[in-house]
């Protein structure tokens, strides 16, 4: 490494947080290298976007300091954070997308003339430079409601290049675009880099960070587990400082056997796309597969790709284009969510707090709240059925009248599929299983779903995460662009060969740094 | 080969431009339906158009639209404010209060000069605008209830001021120095009605600000998006904070405008305004879920419905009748601009054929 990659422009230090019930950074210390990427890299959960909120002024640690250009600086808004230069391109993208794109990259600094008049022109003028620099030129006066995903995320890059950022976060900025857009921003990321700007990084793609990454910093359940620089880096070294184990180790389940006549066959399933938004549908084609009893079925692929819709549809909450789907040999009406419930299917949605839980009921109704039929509501044995799944899931909890916000991420999961078993189901669908639940808790629900599976409840789960695909799949399908590109049985897994399998074509040319399996 | 490409470049444009013209013809529509409805009513009843009656109809026209413009801003933000009507009701018993019963201060009446009582009346109506926002901005109560409680409060102050009874003749002593409050409703310049060159000052400030300046800016953004806003730095409470007590200082005109006109204060006026702005907003095209609006379209808005109501009592149309008609008509205009938003994403593809190629 050369003298400059030592040069630390921003270092957050000692950062401690606390939310109610858990510990989302502890005692973590992170260094900002100069004009190179830095990269931070962990599992859900791990406390990245936590870090990035605080350095952005959006959240305050409890503990620590942040230091910039050697001097201990305060961040209390975003707006202190902009002033010192430090802009953030968050997760979820914060555009105002009933403006337009100049009104967007003047939001909250607008340029003024005569005392209170806004001077578009000046604010226009400015806009078009920012965007020319990305050499992505856009009229400014377009509506970015009009824009794709992709160029929304331009504007906001565009946003702190006007800000004068010199150190720039993106979080997780590829999660929602195309492969082509994918591209450009990385093509984008290497200009601003020469331009003198750093960068901070998060993704939990490993073959995006090996290509751009010129500093790691893992950290794992709000503790920093390795910092080194791109030389030092390999895909194992990050994979095994990720997930806490050697990777060699492996649970093995005995496979279940495939020769009785399979529990759920997909034909020709499609679905049109729609809607431009994040309520946007990405289009299914013609997704063919079968299920055995007692099998774990894992679907992976990238954000878009059409996981959900195709979760989403089996348990007939989608309008389905064409297709059949056949349970234990007959066909399943998939008009609507209950008519599938009835058939034995049902869903653990992603979004636990937006699809899954009911904040305002207690643990036991929430639990209960599936199973509910008839007029009148038998309490007693209510209680004795929920009493019964909460021991058997390992729901950690003080009293099942509390509301099922005091639980902890992990077991508000499990409180989803403990909803889901009191049902009695036949067939399991999850998406996402462990979305930001921490890695104990993690281990636990793959604990719970093997021995559902070993009764001969059939198990299919999306995954967005490799690690988890190969820690839980007996086989698994590769979903690309709403195709089935690759099946793959548990041994062929290798992190390779499924980002290959999910990647569209045009990605594929920027081929990961080969790594250890 | 050629022709059939021509003809699918030939239709593409037909299709963009008839996109656009049904685009335009549904933003544009109050101001359709204002023309049908004057020439409706001026057919049907000859003395519509009389100036005479035109200068009624301003009259009832600004009342609801200072209220609108007012609103406009409330609802841009996400918001609404249900409690215009009865702080317009309390600014006219709290005018007339000072001009009948004055300042008790020290066990003497001491009466204000007309100037001195418009000010006291304004800012004891901004003190409900700033409830109106601190409780929503900064309580975090919904705008609904917030301004359902501060309905009820402004309407009891203004009962408790007169224990119910009206206050009269609101002309003023010249003995007391406080003659001239009448002129606020009542005086016409240029032939035109006081209140309507106050609509017109409102109108021209309420769309400089939402157009030219960063504050309307502001409260476009924390409408469309009001965690981006927070992100983007907007102070998000004062630009809520702001509209609230722009609408309330509205309200505060309007209970002016009508003590002034009556030459009298009672204190159940303006019971239901709030729904007739709401109303003109809505019908104005302003998006109710915020970030979607303009207060052009609220002025419209107003115009549809006074036009509509005094057009409606001219022909004689029973008092029943008229409010199905204006329900009716509110309610298809929100269908409307549900149309409206579902056919621009659905056009949207045509409209963008020009500036990018297929793919």
């Amino acid at each position: 490494m050369n003298a400059s990659a030592d040069d630390i422009v921003l270092e957050a230090r000692s950062i401690t947080k606390r939310y109610p019930g858990t510990v989302a950074l502890d005692d973590v210390t992170f260094r900002v290298h100069r004009n190179q990427v830095n990269v931070l890299i962990g599992e859900n959960g791990a406390g990245k976007s936590t870090l990035m909120r605080i350095l952005a002024g959006v959240e305050s640690s409890d503990l620590g300091q942040i230091v910039l250009e050697g001097a201990s600086i305060r961040i209390r808004s975003p707006r202190e954070a902009a002033e010192h230069g430090i802009s953030i391109v968050h997760q979820e993208l914060s555009v105002l997308s009933n403006l337009d794109i100049s009104e967007n990259i003047f939001a909250g600094r607008e340029r003024v003339r005569a005392v209170v008049l806004l001077d578009r022109k000046a604010e226009d003028v400015r806009s078009a430079r920012a965007l020319e620099t990305l050499r992505m030129p856009m009229p400014a006066r377009t509506l970015v409601a009009r824009l794709s995903l992709g160029r929304r995320q331009i504007v906001e890059v565009a946003r702190t290049l006007d800000q004068g950022a010199k150190v720039l976060i993106l979080d997780e900025p590829t999660s929602a675009l195309s492969a082509a857009e994918t591209q450009s921003l990385f093509q984008v990321i290497a200009d601003l880099k020469h331009s003198g700007v750093t960068i901070i990084y998060i993704s939990h793609r490993l073959h995006e960070l090996l290509h751009l990454g010129d500093w790691f910093t893992v950290l794992r359940s709000g503790r920093v587990v390795g910092e080194a620089p791109r030389s030092e880096v390999s895909r194992k070294w990050i994979v095994e400082r990720m997930s806490g184990r050697d990777i060699t180790q492996q649970k093995e389940r005995s496979l279940p056997s495939t020769n009785t006549s399979p529990l759920l066959e997909v034909e020709g399933l499609s679905l049109g796309a729609s809607g431009r938004d994040q309520a946007a549908q990405a289009p299914l084609h013609g997704v063919s597969f079968r299920l055995h009893r007692g099998e774990i079925l894992g679907i992976y692929g990238l954000l878009g790709a059409g996981r959900t819709e195709l979760l989403e549809s089996i348990a007939g909450a989608r309008r389905l284009y064409e297709g059949i789907v056949r349970l234990k040999n007959s066909t399943v009406d998939l008009s609507s969510i209950a008519s599938a419930g009835q058939h034995g299917i049902v869903l653990v949605p992603e979004d636990r707090q937006r699809d899954g839980l009911i904040p305002e009921l207690s643990i036991r109704e929430n639990i209960a709240i599936g199973s509910l039929h008839g007029i009148l509501i038998s309490r007693a044995d209510q209680i004795a059925r929920v009493r019964k799944l909460v021991e058997e899931l390992g729901i950690v909890a003080r009293n099942l009248e509390l509301p099922v916000t005091s639980l902890s991420g992990g077991n508000q999961q499990k409180v989803l599929i403990a909803r889901c078993l009191m049902r009695g189901p036949s067939l399991l669908l999850l998406d996402e299983p462990t979305r930001g639940v921490d890695v104990g808790a993690k281990e636990d629900i793959y604990q719970i779903l093997r021995r559902l599976a070993s009764k001969g409840i059939g198990i299919l789960f999306t995954s967005s995460e490799i690690e988890e695909t190969r820690a839980l799949a007996d086989r698994a399908l590769v979903l690309c662009q709403g195709r089935i590109s690759q099946e793959f049985s548990r041994n062929e897994i290798t992190d390779e060969a499924l980002f290959a399998a999910a990647s569209p074509v045009v990605a594929t040319t920027s081929t990961p740094v080969s790594g250890v399996k | 080969m050629t022709t059939l490409r021509q003809s699918t470049q030939n239709f593409g444009q037909l299709a963009q431009t008839s996109a656009r013209t049904i685009l335009f013809l549904l933003r544009a529509r109050a101001f359709f339906v204002l023309i049908a409805l004057l020439i409706l009513f001026a057919s049907l009843a000859p003395s519509f158009l009389t100036p005479n009656n035109l200068a009624i109809l301003s009259k009832h026209v600004a009342i609801s639209a200072i209220l609108a413009i007012g609103m406009t801003f409330v609802v841009l933000t996400g918001g609404i404010d249900l409690s215009v009507g009865s702080v317009a009701g309390l600014s006219g018993m709290v005018a007339g209060y000072l001009l009948t019963q004055g300042l008790i201060i020290n066990g003497v009446a001491h009466f204000p000069p007309v100037a001195l009582l418009i000010l006291i009346t304004l800012l004891v109506c901004l003190a409900f605008g700033l409830l109106n926002g601190w409780l929503v901005a900064k309580a975090g109560v919904a705008p609904f209830i917030a301004t359902l409680g501060t309905l009820y409060i402004a309407r009891g102050a203004a009962l408790l001021m007169s224990n119910g009874k009206t206050f009269p003749n609101l002309g003023g002593q010249v003995a007391r120095g406080n003659t001239g409050f009448t002129q606020l409703g009542q005086h016409a310049l240029l032939g035109l009605p006081l209140p309507v060159w106050i609509m017109l000052a409102l109108f021209g400030l309420a769309w400089t600000i939402a157009v030219h300046t960063p504050l309307g800016r502001h409260i476009y953004a924390v409408g469309g998006n009001e965690r981006a806003a927070r992100l983007a730095g907007i102070r998000v409470p004062r630009v809520k904070i702001f509209t609230y007590v722009a609408s309330s200082l509205c309200a505060a005109l309007v209970g002016l405008i009508i003590a002034s006109q009556l030459e009298a204060a009672h204190p159940a006026t303006g019971e239901s305004f709030e729904l007739n702005a709401i109303a003109a907003v809505v019908l104005g095209g302003t998006s109710l879920m915020g970030g979607r609006g303009s207060i052009v379209g609220s002025l419209i808005g107003a115009f549809v419905i006074g036009v509509l109501s005094d057009g409606l009592v001219m022909l004689g149309v029973s008092e029943f009748w008229q409010m199905v008609i204006k329900g009716t008509v509110i309610v298809l205009a929100v269908a409307v601009d549900q149309l409206h938003s579902r056919l621009q994403t659905r056009l949207l593809p045509y409209l963008e054929s020009s500036s990018q190629g297929p793919n």
